[in-house]
């Protein structure tokens, strides 16, 4: 196999510095990090075949794939409802045989399966004003009695299509966006949240992310 | 609100002028308060303004002082300051008239530099420290305005004066009249210049949406807060109170702006409840969307760093309460617009909310019971009210009390005339009950004919007002769905009505979002009368009387164009300009209508009104754009190798959103054509690398994915074999040419389909909707994978050398075992998953490697790396542009949707076996007509001539006129290896003219080349290239 991690490069390298972007002073407002080596894969019901791959999701992931926008973790791997008898299959680290391969066993005959892990940059975001930031972008209502954890939305940012899903109730959103755009959405992230300072957390490696993520969150109330 | 640190604008003298517009300082104004030495105007107490904060600022060059709460005109009228602008049409002196948006007459010039923004309402800008006004439409003075000699010949600049002036010769129209009349008319100068604020836009959702933070409003969202409902309550105030804080009125036994702090702290406590101020709701649209202009930092000299000058919202709400208050109208009589004239509520809020006496001697000519209060707050204040004017014929006692109590000489059943005084009023003519004219003196004239209902945003989705005979004025018709109306927006002038409404408004509101409450307890209010009688011009006026300020538009205007016939209200409103501009004639509408009403002997409902469209009030074009400015005004897409190609040195060319590279000139080359044709000899004779990822590429799976193709595709699909390559063409329903591409075969269940770049979107939309629609029945799915790949073609006679470099030792891709049209997946640069095409657009030997995209970085430089020495040279979209015409492929000037196949020489592509979407409507006669253009190549008789795209074919020695026109030049090119221009075009009879000679005529950049008709493919027409 590829030395994956040394050739492969994001579509934000070079470009999103680590560190704090707009306002320098105080708490970041929104703390954001990139989720790296990810595996992605549509996986899309062949005709009639819709039945079948809800049982066998349940016994090789033990999820229960939804019909409504929702994003439900299994075992080592979530699905994000996409479209009508279609779900966005995401796995962190990416599997060393690809995504196509890593599903092909559990869905052979019920599902097509498109390796989609490059095509799209994946941005963690949270932060006391991750919402007010978003809403400078997003036509959605993410107010708690409207989207909470587990709920997934196909929608536009900027002219740029997105999917969200919400992650944790702290809130933590990842937004998923086509990787020729990323650049594009991450300016639009960077000026949304320029007044309240937006920290780019550094995510190297598989957890490195999330975990600075968490270390950050200690050091604040964010309920 | 802070007090900011003084500018390096403070200079020296604060001292106010001794301009003649001042007015003296009476004592009982003043006091003996030193600190107000700068500000005559301003009372020793009251008010709503921090008097510990002193804030700086200047107009028209020359400096005062004034306080935070104040706006720059409650500032400038502290300062005795009441000239502040001139008129529109006659330049006539301009004071203040309100104390609010509705404002038509002091609109300034704020701040300086990039930041200047022309019309800016002195009544609603918010004074901040150094803050910078500049007077409009004057030259060279404000106080000596050379243009005001519009105003002796205001006879010939009546109504329909450009239309019947400026009619003849029509040419002069763009070129001399209307900069002429720009220049003449004008109301304030952009600043030219970048604007270097920050705008955005947001969006918000909530339950109950209230507009406007009066008595009405704060109810309504106090009663929906309570509920637990989700509410926004949108005022457009920097302080909420709306009236309650410009009357002093009582309420639950305390003061009324006392009581809107115990109103607001409770809203301010409830974290369901966002109160926005300094935003105005400026249109209602379908489905409970609302847009909200958010002031957000206008009222300090510079945005903070990183902070929005503006913002404006995106509002979803279930339900709207629109509490949006009244306007009052000014009276129309005899120079009605001097300075020092006007509305008695904006003469209130001055008092009460500013502590500004707007006057010293005051004549009140009112028209309701409301002028009590009036003469009661200046008689507190310590203004002389000189005398009450009350038109009615019999007027109430409680006006005559009123009079009585504050010593001022009361004329029922008279009517104020003239107002005389030209940079400031200085007495009126006053006609009495008898008919005799007694002049009284006086330095400002409070007018009041009454309030009009804010309705204009229930007519923004079609409703139409209705008029309420007991208050004089339009309220709101029909309601937009999920909208209500509470307070004097609905009619119900008086307080303890607005509070009602909107404490219930705000409840059942609530309730239907599903939250439910108990009905908020109404505070007692004092007692008020409401009542009224109009009066809508006063006869037998002397001097101009004007009905629109803004628009300097008079009430023998109005009766012009009801004698000339524009008398339906859409007309009136075109022909005189009534109502127009930035105020939309917010005080004029409702005189214009009533006086044209009586022209044409109709009631005013008869006469009805204009329609009230989006924005309520003026949005800058800055908010309205967001943070899509420049680069950003649309998103930008990047390729894989983008960064490799920056550093290259790259030229790019935008093609749709994406960013592709379209030359890589060398060090030394200055001139595009030296570079690319450099490209494509290296392409021909060696070997060139360009990213091809911006093509579609679609992922096909499915029992039916042959099926599927061979219904979109005009050629046939279940032939080909696994590890296959094909070009297809794909028609639209009506025949026309939609797309090409080829298509390879994986698997026997799995193809990759491959769009241009351009119709991408287009074609997997086309898909989705034969799939879902006409046949889904068809097991196939499919997506778009086109961001999934990085790739590269690899062209020239030494690509398989290269490419032998890249792809792993175990694939064997000689020429043999992957032929022309080969495709497949394998492994390159150490087990990395590719696909490898053996197609090629060139015409040469050429494959198209395919990788993750997040390897395309690293596979370009393995390219570059592999192909040293070869000579290798990236290409971008011209050289690959020169290298398809030059072998007769077309692109996008060719398949422009209006092209059959047979029109670009595919006719032989149409499968006559089977069916597929598009075959029938292709055959209609005149789409298979003989004399249709259809694709030829084409090459300059004189081989040093340069060709054009756009150029029309005319035949030697016709007249080139449209009727002689047979097609056009569709793509052009310097073909290096031909070492001349060549061309693609569309000509009537197409290949039958093969040797013919035409004129490739280009009247626009004055071409006129004689071509030679030839066949499409200039280069290699044998096709071994490829195959080698």
């Amino acid at each position: 196999m590829g030395d994956d991690a040394t050739l492969c490069v994001s579509a934000l390298d070079g470009f999103a510095a680590a560190g704090r972007h707009g306002r320098r002073t105080g708490d970041p407002g929104v703390i954001v990090s990139e989720v790296r080596d990810v595996g992605l894969a549509t996986t899309t019901a062949r005709s009639g075949q819709q039945p079948a791959l809800i049982e066998r999701a349940r016994a090789a992931f033990g999820v229960e794939l939804p019909a409504a926008p929702r994003r439900v973790e299994g075992r080592d791997i979530a699905f994000v409802w996409s479209g009508p008898d279609q779900w966005l299959a995401c796995r962190c680290p990416a599997p060393a045989t690809g995504m196509e391969a890593h599903l092909a066993t559990a869905f052979a005959g019920c599902a097509s399966i498109v390796d989609q892990s490059h095509a799209r940059t994946i941005l963690r975001a949270t932060g006391p004003r991750i919402r007010d930031a978003l809403a400078k972008g997003l036509a959605i209502d993410l107010h708690p009695r409207a989207f909470t954890s587990g709920h997934a939305a196909v929608t536009a940012v900027s002219h740029i299509g997105v999917y969200i899903w919400q992650i944790d109730d702290l809130p933590t959103y990842e937004l998923c966006v086509p990787r020729g755009y990323a650049q594009s959405f991450w300016h639009w992230l960077a000026a949304s949240a320029a007044e309240f300072g937006l920290e780019f957390v550094d995510a190297r490696g598989p957890r490195a992310g999330s975990l600075q993520i968490e270390s950050l969150r200690l050091d604040r109330d964010v309920g | 609100m802070t007090n900011q640190p003084s500018s390096p604008r403070r200079r020296g003298s604060t001292t106010p002028g001794d301009s003649d517009a001042a007015i003296c300082v009476d004592s009982r104004l003043r006091g003996n308060d030193v600190a107000n030495i700068s500000q005559p105007h301003r009372l020793t107490s009251g008010g709503l303004i921090d008097r510990a904060s002193s804030l700086t600022f200047s107009f028209d060059g020359r400096s005062y002082r004034g306080h935070a709460g104040d706006t720059l005109a409650s500032a400038l009228l502290a300062n005795g300051v009441r000239l502040v602008g001139r008129s529109f049409k006659y330049h006539r002196p301009r004071g203040i008239l309100t104390a609010g948006p509705e404002e038509p007459n002091a609109l300034v010039e704020l701040r300086a530099g990039a930041r200047r923004e022309p019309n800016t309402r002195a009544t609603t800008a918010e004074l901040y420290d150094g803050l910078a006004a500049t007077s409009q439409n004057r030259w060279p003075s404000l106080r000596f305005d050379l243009l005001a000699v519009n105003s002796l010949i205001a006879p010939v600049l009546s109504a329909g004066f450009y239309y019947k002036t400026f009619m003849w010769p029509a040419s002069f129209w763009e070129k001399v009249y209307e900069p002429l009349i720009r220049r003449a008319a004008g109301l304030g100068r952009a600043s030219g210049q970048a604007d270097p604020d920050i705008y955005e836009k947001a969006f918000l959702h909530c339950d109950v949406l209230v507009v406007g933070g009066g008595p009405a409003g704060l109810m309504a969202a106090l009663a929906a807060g309570r509920t637990g409902a989700r509410v926004v309550l949108c005022d457009e105030d920097f302080r909420l109170g709306g009236r309650l804080i410009a009357d002093d009125r009582v309420v639950a036994n305390r003061g009324s702006a006392e009581w809107v702090g115990g109103i607001e702290a409770e809203l301010a406590a409830l974290s369901n409840v966002r109160i926005l101020s300094r935003t105005t709701v400026v249109g209602v649209y379908d489905g409970g969307t609302y847009s909200a202009l958010e002031r957000v930092n206008d009222h300090v000299a510079e945005p903070p760093e990183h902070e929005p000058r503006q913002r404006l919202w995106r509002i979803f709400a279930k339900r709207c309460i629109l509490a949006a208050g009244a306007i009052e109208r000014p009276l129309v009589f005899g120079d009605n617009d001097r300075p020092g004239v006007m509305l008695a509520g904006a003469v209130r809020t001055y008092l009460n909310r500013y502590a500004v006496a707007p006057g010293r001697r005051a004549v009140v000519f009112g028209t309701g019971d409301e002028a009590t209060q009036t003469i009661a707050d200046m008689a507190r204040a310590g203004i002389e009210v000189q005398a009450v004017v009350d038109p009615r014929a019999r007027v109430p006692n409680r006006i005559e009390a009123a009079a009585k109590a504050a010593g001022a000489r009361l004329f029922g059943g008279g009517a104020v005339l003239r107002a005389h005084g030209t940079m400031s009023v200085q007495a009126v003519d006053i006609k009495t009950a008898s008919g005799e004219t007694a002049t009284i003196d006086c330095d400002l004239v409070c007018v009041s004919g009454g309030w009009s209902p804010t309705v204009h945003l229930t007519s923004h989705l079609g409703g139409r007002p209705v008029w309420d005979e007991t208050i004089a004025a339009f309220v709101p018709g029909a309601l937009p769905k999920g909208m209500t109306v509470a307070g004097a927006a609905g009619g119900r002038l008086a307080l303890a009505q607005a509070l009602e409404t909107g404490a219930r408004g705000g409840l059942d509101a609530a309730a239907d979002c599903g939250f439910s409450g108990q009905p908020v307890e109404l505070p007692n209010v004092d007692r008020e009368s409401t009542a009224m009688t109009p009066l809508w011009r006063v006869r037998g006026s002397r001097g101009k009387a004007f009905v629109d300020y803004q628009n300097d538009v008079r009430d023998e205007d109005v009766a012009l164009a009801g004698h000339e016939g524009f008398r339906a209200v859409e007309h009136l409103k075109r022909y005189t300009t009534l109502g127009m501009a930035s105020d939309q004639g917010k005080t004029s509408n409702l005189n214009g209508l009533a006086l044209m009403a009586e022209f044409t002997a109709k009631t005013i409902p008869q006469t009805g009104t204009t329609t009230f469209r989006p924005p309520f009030s003026p949005v800058a074009i800055g908010a309205i754009a967001g943070l899509h400015r420049g680069k950003a005004f649309r998103p930008t897409r990047l390729p894989p190798s983008h960064r490799w190609a920056q550093e290259q040195g790259a030229v790019f060319v935008e093609a749709g959103h994406w960013l592709r590279a379209q030359w890589f000139p060398k060090r030394g080359e200055t001139d595009w054509l030296a570079s690319v044709s450099r490209e494509v000899t290296t392409v021909r004779s060696s070997v060139g690398v360009c990213d091809v990822s911006t093509l579609g590429k679609i992922d096909l799976q499915g029992s039916d994915a042959a099926e599927l193709l061979n219904r979109l595709y005009t050629n046939t699909w279940t032939t080909l074999g696994v590890g296959r390559a094909r070009y297809g063409l794909m028609l639209r329903e009506d025949g026309f040419v939609l797309d090409d591409g080829t298509t390879s075969r994986l698997a026997a269940d799995r193809f990759i389909v491959t769009t241009t770049t351009a119709n991408a979107a287009k074609v997997l939309q086309h898909m989705e909707f034969c799939h879902q629609w006409l046949w889904p029945e068809l097991d196939v799915q499919f997506v778009s994978v086109s961001e999934q790949w990085a790739q590269f073609s690899v062209a020239g006679p030494r690509s398989r050398e290269v490419l032998r470099r890249i792809v792993d030792p175990e694939h064997d891709i000689t020429n043999s075992a992957f032929p022309y049209l080969a495709a497949g997946e394998l492994t390159i640069m150490g087990g990395i998953r590719a696909r490898l095409f053996r197609i090629s657009y060139s015409g040469e030997l050429a494959y198209e490697v395919a990788v993750p995209a997040g390897h395309g970085e690293a596979l370009i430089r393995r390219i570059m790396e592999a192909g040293r020495e070869f000579g290798i040279a990236p290409y971008g979209t011209e050289a690959l542009g020169v290298m398809r015409i030059e072998k007769g492929h077309v692109a996008g000037n060719e398949i422009n949707g209006q092209t059959t196949a047979r029109d670009l020489g595919l006719g032989k592509m149409m499968s006559t076996r089977k069916d597929y979407v598009g075959r029938v409507m292709a055959q209609r006669a005149g789409l298979v007509a003989a004399d249709r253009p259809a694709l030829v190549g084409l090459k300059p008789v004189d081989r040093s001539e340069q060709l054009r795209a756009g150029a029309h074919f005319i035949a030697e020695g016709a007249e080139p006129v449209a009727r002689n026109d047979q097609g056009h030049m569709t793509s052009v090119a310097f073909s290096p290896a031909l070492g001349h221009w060549i061309g693609l075009g569309l000509l009537a009879g197409g290949p039958s003219r093969h040797g013919e000679r035409v004129r490739a005529y280009d009247p626009v950049r004055g071409g006129d080349v004689l071509v030679e008709v030839c066949d499409v493919v200039f280069y290699d027409a044998a096709g071994e290239r490829l195959r080698g």
